[in-house]
């Protein structure tokens, strides 16, 4: 799968199916792969009328029709609907179950979280840091964040960013215990409490940072 | 023969695009009179448009061809298939050289039922200057497009082979008003061995050293090619 493009702008979505499914060893028949990515409604259509989202998951299906064993993605779900990349997701997983390997690309960190195995952050060009999605995020503390009435002293320390304070611990379920009985007993309230596993988002801009 | 897939799609593109069809089927006939001008007789005529196809229908029409593909990423996505570098080069050839060889033998059959003209004497000089006519054009029109930026390019780019074969080759003029000196160099561009031997098979006549020129024009075609063909656009 190409990052962008590679199809004769005047052949219809079928067309272009076809010539790939004739250069091909053992294809799937085409309009199995043109329904594997939910395009079968404009098949008669010429590729340059179709939308952004249409043209990746036409190239989806073309990366389908050889039944491959390895499967490059390269940003498949990039300009697509939230509907077309949930079910790009499904695709992806019920591929991986079949037990296709694929290296997928992205920049939707939500995404590696949901797909990958096992995967690897670049910054300018060099790995940083890879393994599976825990073994990343393991390496970033939790947070908790919430807003305390003013003038309250708080029995630990936190980075105050405005009024919202934001605590980081290593181990959120013992930490936010804590938090809640200290409220609890000394009557406090925590508004807009807001408590998260590091995530890769998390993961990737402290991986950021560190290396600006 | 997988090439034929892209063949096939090239075909359906070749009906949708106007401007390759105007240059293709309609320009040939537009020539027509302009080679009668210069010889009216029958054999002539035939082995004049015969040369005019294989520079329109073959060397310019694949020159942007070629060049649409690349920039549209079509030779970058095929290349990553599993079809060969010659057979993305023949596939996407296929429709322009079939859609020649139909009109050179409409041509022929024309002129032929019009002018009367007899069969030629050694129709395999006739086979051999056209085969190697379109490969030479083929692989020349491959090498002109490494050259060419855009579709719109292509109508600069391909004019030194375009003037130089028109020219030279004795399409308008008999290449024995030329002085001696310069006769013997244009008889050693890439069209005026192809139409010696359409002669030659009509009338005889000398077909080593055409030959010889023909094969080293496709030794160069590839060498050229090899080296200089891009698959993907300059960015």
């Amino acid at each position: 799968m190409l990052q962008e493009g590679g199809f004769p702008p005047d052949l219809t979505v079928t067309e272009a199916t076809k010539m790939w499914a004739g250069t091909l060893t053992s294809p799937r028949p085409f309009d199995e792969a043109l329904s594997l990515v939910d395009l079968t409604h404009r098949a008669s259509v010429r590729v340059k009328q179709l939308s952004g989202g249409e043209r990746r998951r036409l190239d989806l299906a073309l990366a389908l029709l050889g039944r491959p064993e390895v499967l490059f993605l390269d940003e498949p779900t990039t300009g697509l609907d939230p509907e077309s990349r949930r079910n790009t997701w499904e695709l992806i997983r019920s591929l991986l179950r079949e037990g296709v390997t694929v290296l997928l690309t992205t920049h939707y960190l939500e995404e590696a979280q949901a797909l990958a195995d096992r995967l690897a952050i670049m910054h300018r060009g060099r790995i940083v840091v890879q393994g599976t999605v825990s073994e990343v995020v393991d390496a970033y503390p939790s947070r908790i964040s919430f807003v305390p009435p003013l003038g309250v002293s708080l029995p630990f320390v936190a980075d105050p960013d405005g009024g919202r304070v934001t605590v980081r611990t290593n181990n959120l379920q013992e930490t936010l215990h804590e938090l809640l009985a200290w409220a609890h007993v000394n009557s406090v309230e925590l508004s807009g409490l807001d408590a998260r596993s590091a995530s890769l988002e998390e993961a990737f801009l402290a991986i950021a940072e560190e290396a600006a | 023969m997988r090439a034929v897939a892209v063949g096939q799609a090239e075909l359906r593109l070749f009906w949708r695009n106007r401007m390759a069809l105007f240059n293709s089927l309609v320009m040939p006939l537009l020539i027509a009179p302009a080679l009668m001008a210069a010889d009216a007789d029958g054999v002539p005529l035939v082995i004049g448009l015969v040369g005019f196809v294989l520079l329109m229908a073959v060397y310019y029409n694949l020159v942007t061809t070629f060049v649409a593909r690349r920039e549209e990423l079509v030779l970058k996505r095929l290349r990553v298939g599993e079809l060969t570098d010659p057979e993305i080069l023949l596939g996407a050839s296929l429709p322009s050289v079939v859609v020649a060889l139909g009109q050179m033998a409409l041509f022929a059959m024309i002129v032929g039922v019009l002018t009367g003209i007899s069969l030629p004497s050694q129709p395999w000089f006739l086979v051999l200057g056209v085969v190697g006519g379109v490969c030479v054009f083929v692989l020349l029109a491959a090498a002109s497009s490494a050259f060419t930026r855009t579709v719109e390019m292509a109508q600069i780019t391909s004019l030194p082979v375009l003037v130089a074969c028109l020219l030279g080759s004795g399409l308008f003029f008999p290449l024995s008003v030329l002085p001696s000196g310069v006769a013997s160099v244009v008889r050693l561009l890439p069209l005026t061995p192809v139409l010696d031997l359409l002669r030659a098979g009509w009338n005889g006549g000398a077909v080593v050293q055409p030959m010889i020129v023909l094969a080293v024009w496709i030794g160069l075609g590839i060498y050229a090619v090899r080296r200089w063909f891009r698959w993907d656009p300059r960015r």
